[in-house]
Order: structure tokens, then sequence, then C-alpha cells
């Protein structure tokens, strides 16, 4: 299958008053059509940072100083604001984190589906958009009527609902979905979840699922991609990953969490706090929080980057040897 | 929803009652009276100033005299004027309102509309240098003391550069053979700008469902050119060719007011659209917008200044309730003869009658403006509706 996005050393920070945030750092990987993505980690590790710099839609002081983003081909680093315009949303949707504020509250639902149907498909009529909303709508599990309420009227899972909807009016390749299931409870969140994962398999469209939540990546996405502090510390394919994870962060974030099946376990936390990704951090960026750091990881010339560590897994030079088992 | 509007007009019938006792009290409490200076004659037969107090009713104690009045409103008597005797104050206030109504819903319009533009436009440019300079000068309009800066602009443009007339609406020569009186030309101006705008509404309304954007802004543009080729031919044609050279010299008397007016008044709406504009702006579904590929004109116009017009039509609401009170100071300076005029003249004479309808006028104007704000909440903000109904 051929590759319908390439991310390359893509690396992006913020400039503030109090010094420049890196907040992803030489960022790389690919996407297949029909594929499955899910980028994994803490709050403000960048995840969504990554998101938007896919879109070209990072805050005004998010700057891109290095890396490209091939689109279908299509290099969106640089691109005019014009041409980005007919990628979004055609090429490229976005479900957002807290579906909560993503609609306009003084329009109605269908109307703001429409209007992105519109600008990329101006031919077609009012009729035929009302048909496929509605089409879209059941698809997701919404009645049609619920197209022409305000979002005020919708309840936090319709709302959810109706922006996959929304991503999906226009034919997207990709999608990405960021925390979408953040706000809702765990009953809305799996019904949202199964949703996502038909739709995408039904229509065939890749998808970056971006979350913290590292069990609900390990059912949606194929590979998987652990972030942190603004790079990727460990990728490869998602069973792969949560079978023999090289990294000792991704070892931490499986250790968290509870497992259903199997023996009990008492859960072991990481100890310490997400670094701050204003100061600049020597050595491996894990050192301060891993469990077992060598004194070589707190070297300063030491040097982070992938290297292979499986069959398409590849895993942080320096914390991949951290676990010996 | 009718339940809301019936409890809101049964609010307002209340606060209506209240507002008329306050003033007729207020206006009695003034020292004096309107025939106090009768006393100042030496030649006054003894009695007579008595007799004319009586004949007014005047010598009543103020208790029998709001319960008269009020009853007497309410059947649509409101007295006669003390200074213009023969004339009531209705028709007084029908010779003036159209007067103050061309002058003041033009500049209301356009200040509302120019400083919604430019508003809008700041917050969308936010950081620019034409922003800080467009800013800094709305600063300054906003703040400045308007009388000084009527009068500059009259010294300016009225004396100075002699460009456009100091006072009065008309000039009296070109009228010395009308056949008509400046108040139908007034009244036939306002039936005209009403008509034009209704029909540019009607244009909008009609257009909203097209779901096209080409065909709808061709729509548009082609429904406006043919309001103006309309306008043209009706003042071209039959009766207002007669009236035409009038309407003129009426129109060119309005320039210099409607400009200072606009200057000053189109500062609040422009800095407050900008600021209520830079807060929306933040919201998350500008983000959704700009994902979407919609273009930056929509996004800004459609999803980010339709939320910012809640506060900024409130604004604008309670100004119209100015158009006539506010025109005190104008009218006063320009010289235009209105119900601003009106009001100092009954006010400082103590003419009670007139005065209680002129503010009675602005009670109910300001009443109904309050009431039609309400309803247009609910049209601007459909979570209003929803409460509303409860």
């Amino acid at each position: 299958m051929s590759n319908i996005l390439e991310v390359k050393n893509l690396t992006m920070h913020y400039e503030t008053l109090d010094g420049d945030v890196d907040a992803v750092k030489d960022i790389t990987f690919n996407v297949k059509a029909g594929e499955s993505f899910g980028i994994v980690g803490e709050s403000g590790c960048g995840k969504t940072s990554v998101a938007m710099c896919l879109l070209q839609l990072q805050a005004e002081n998010g700057k891109i100083s290095n890396g490209s983003i091939l689109f279908d081909g299509q290099e969106l680093v640089g691109m005019s604001e014009n041409d980005l315009r007919k990628v979004r949303w055609d090429g490229i949707s976005i479900v957002f984190q807290g579906a909560m504020n993503a609609w306009n509250p003084v329009v109605k639902v269908g109307e703001q589906i429409r209007e992105a149907m519109r600008e990329h498909n101006p031919k077609s009529t009012k009729s035929q958009n009302t048909e496929k909303i509605n089409e879209l709508f059941n698809m997701v599990g919404l009645d049609s009527s619920a197209s022409e309420r305000f979002p005020h009227e919708l309840s936090g899972g319709m709302k959810q609902r109706a922006i996959i909807a929304l991503a999906l009016s226009c034919d997207p390749k990709l999608i990405i979905a960021d925390e979408p299931t953040t706000a809702l409870d765990v009953v809305i969140q799996d019904q949202i979840l199964t949703e996502i994962k038909n739709v995408q398999e039904l229509l065939g469209l890749s998808l970056i699922y971006i979350s913290h939540d590292i069990a609900v990546i390990a059912e949606m996405t194929d590979k998987i991609a652990v972030m942190y502090a603004g790079s990727i510390v460990e990728i490869g394919p998602t069973e792969e990953v949560f079978k023999s994870p090289k990294h000792s962060y991704t070892r931490s974030l499986l250790d968290s969490t509870p497992s259903i099946m199997g023996e009990k376990k008492k859960l072991r936390s990481l100890e310490g706090e997400p670094p701050s990704l204003i100061n600049k951090i020597d050595g491996c960026s894990f050192s301060p929080r891993c469990p077992s750091p060598s004194n070589e990881c707190k070297n300063q010339s030491i040097e982070m980057g992938l290297i292979k560590v499986g069959i398409d897994h590849y895993a942080d030079k320096c914390c991949s040897g951290c676990i010996s088992e | 929803m009718y339940k809301y509007i019936f409890k809101r007009i049964y609010q307002l019938v209340i606060v209506f009652f209240l507002f008329l006792v306050t003033s007729y009290i207020l206006f009695d409490s003034i020292p004096g009276n309107a025939f106090q200076n009768m006393l100042l004659n030496p030649l006054l037969p003894p009695g007579a100033y008595e007799q004319v107090l009586a004949l007014y009713g005047l010598d009543k104690p103020l208790s029998e005299r709001i319960v008269l009045y009020i009853t007497n409103f309410f059947k649509g008597d409101f007295g006669y004027s003390y200074k213009y005797y023969p004339k009531t104050p209705i028709e007084l206030i029908a010779e003036r309102l159209p007067r103050t109504l061309m002058l003041f819903a033009m500049v209301n319009i356009v200040s509302f509309y120019t400083g919604f533009l430019v508003g809008k436009i700041l917050a969308w440019r936010r950081g620019s240098k034409s922003e800080t300079w467009i800013t800094i000068t709305s600063v300054f309009s906003y703040t400045v003391f308007y009388p000084w800066f009527a009068l500059m602009m009259l010294w300016f443009f009225g004396y100075k550069m002699d460009w456009l007339p100091i006072g009065k609406f008309l000039y009296p020569e070109k009228w010395y053979d009308a056949p008509f009186d400046s108040d139908v030309i007034f009244t036939l101006m306002i039936k005209f700008t009403v008509i034009v705008s209704i029909i540019q509404f009607l244009i909008y309304m009609f257009t909203r469902n097209i779901e096209s954007l080409n065909s709808k802004r061709n729509l548009r543009f082609f429904g406006f050119i043919l309001n103006i080729v309309g306008s043209f031919i009706f003042w071209n044609t039959g009766d207002a060719l007669t009236k035409k050279i009038y309407a003129m010299d009426i129109a060119y008397h309005m320039i210099l007011p409607v400009i200072t007016v606009t200057i000053v008044a189109f500062a609040g709406t422009a800095l407050l659209t900008r600021t209520t504009m830079m807060e929306v702006l933040k919201d998350d579904y500008i983000l959704t917008a700009r994902a979407k590929g919609l273009s930056q004109r929509r996004i800004r116009d459609r999803h980010a200044a339709r939320n910012a017009l809640l506060p900024v039509v409130t604004s604008f609401i309670f100004t119209i309730v100015t158009i006539i009170d506010g025109s005190v100071l104008t009218e006063t300076i320009f010289s235009w003869p209105g119900m601003g005029q009106l009001i100092l003249d009954s006010v400082l004479n103590e003419d009670i009658p007139v005065a209680m309808a002129t503010f009675s006028f602005i009670g109910v104007f300001a009443l109904v403006a309050h009431f039609i704000a309400d309803i247009s909440y609910a049209y601007l903000d459909p979570r209003i509706r929803i409460q509303s109904q409860g």
C-alpha cells in the first residue's frame, strides 16, 4: 500500500515571551492508505501540536522550523493559504478535542456541515447535500432530524457523533481524531469508538488517532507512535509494541493501565511530571523519570534517535537498552 | 415565546405608568411656573395671574393634577401648549419629529454599520500597523468632548472652507415660493428611506436560502443595483421631481451633522465590536471553520462577526433611544429645529404639557426599543430562544 501521509523530520516550536517551546522535535512517520495510526502520550507532550501541523493550523506563534509533510504527494509545509483550503476537509479532516465548543452556537448543525460541502463541492445542490447529511447521520447513529437543530439542543454524545459526520462530509482521505472521546462517559465513549472504527473500515479511510489513553489506542489502531516531550520515543505495529515494549516510557504507560484479563497486578505509576518543553533537557529526555537510568543516559553528549528493534518497530537509542528481560 | 412576549408587555405598561408619574412630579418640582413672568408686568390687574392659573388648572393640588393628567393621557388628550397656545403638543411633535428622525435615524444606521464593519476588520487584522492607527483614532473620537468637536467641524467645514452650511436645515430663500411645507418633504424623504431599506432587507431575506455562494452574491448585487436604479427613477418622475430640489436642499444641510455625529458615534460600536470579536476569535469553532477550509471572509463574517453581534446590537438598541433625547446637544449646535430643541425649549419655559408629551414620547420609544431588543436577541441567539420559553 502506498503512503498517504509522509511526515519527515517535522520540528515545530512556539515562540513565547519566556523563550521557545519545542513542542515537536524531529518527528518522522508514515501513514498508509486505509491504515489507522495512533499517537499516544501524556498531556503536553505535543500530540495536538502534531495534529495541528498536519493541517497547518498551528497557532500563530507556532513556527515550523524544519521538516516536511507530504500528503498525497503534496508538500503542505509552506503551502499558500488558498491551496491549503482545498486540502483541508477535502483531503484531511479533523475531529476536535472537545466537540462541545467545536460547533458555532448560532448556526444549525446541518447548515454547518452543508457549509463545508458547499466550499469543496460547489456544484452539488441543497437537496443532494441534505441527503448526504442524512446518510452520514444514520451512519454515525444520529436521527436525521438532528441536522435541523442548534448545537445546544444536542447532548454531548450527539454533538460528538455529529462532529464525526462533519468530518466525513467531504469524503476526506485522512481523518485525524484528536482525543474525540475525552469529554464523554465510558459508555458513550465505547459507542463512539465503535462508530469511528466502523466508518473507517467501511469507507477505507486512513485514520490518525490521538489519545492519552493507551487502552483506547490499542483497540483502535494498527500502528502506534509513543510520544514523550515532543519526540517519538517508540513506533511500531500496535500488537508488537504492546507485546514487547522496548522503551521504558512505553513500559511505564502499559504498567499504569489495568488489564481486564490476566492476573491482578498492582498498578505502577510513573514518578515525576512531564518535563516543561521550554527548558532544554540534557541527554535522554526521559532520563529524569526513568525507573532504571544509567549514568550514560544523563550524559549531555548522548544523542536521541530511533533505532530498529524489530520488524517495522523502532525505539529510542538510549532507552531501548534500559529494558532487559 | 408568546407567554414571554405577553409578560414583557405587561412589565412595559407598569414601567411606563411609573415613568409618567415620576416625570410629572419632577416637572412640577421645578420652581415657578410657565406664567410667572406675567408678574413682572407692573400694569397687571389684580387677580389676573390667579385667573390664568385657574384657567390652566394650575391652582389645583399636585395629586389631583397627576390623576387628571394621567386619565386624560390615556384618553388621548395631552392638553394645550402654554407657550404656543392654540397648538397641542401632538401638533408640535408631529411638526418636529420628522426632522429629527430623518437626521438621527440616518446617523445611527450609518454609524452602527460602519462601526461594526470597522470593528470587525480591526479584530481580524489584529497587530497590524493600520489596526493600531485606526484604534487610536477611534479611541480619540470616542472620548472627544462632543460639543467642542462639533463646533470645530462647523468652524472648519462651514466657515473656514465654506463647503457646507453652518446651521439650520434649509436655505429659506429657496423656499419662498415653495408650494408646500418642509414637513411634506421630510415625510417623503423618510418614506423613501424606509421603503428602500425594506426592499434591501427583503432582497437579503429572499436570497438567504440559495445554496450556491456565487449566485447568491450575484443576485444580491443585482438587487442592490435594481434598488438604486429604482430610486433614481422615483426622484426623476412625476410628483417627486418637483420636490427634488427641496429634498436636495435638506440633504445638503444634513451632511455636516450626519458626518459629525457619525464620527463620534461609530467609534463606540467599532471598539465594542473589536473587543467582542477578539474574544470570539479565540473560540474553538473558529478553528473548526478554518479546518473546514472556508475562506477567510466567510470565517470572519459568518462565524466570528455573527457571534460578536449580540453585545453590539444591545448597544445599538440603547443608542436608538438617544435618537431623540441625545439630539438636544446636536440640534442646539447645528440649529436644527427638531425634537431636541422642542424638549429644551419646553423645559426651559416650563411648558409642562409639551414637556410631558415629548418625554412620554421618548419613554414609549425607549420601552419599545428595549422590547424589540429582547425579541431580536431571541432571533440572534438561539440559546436565548429556548430559555425564554420557560
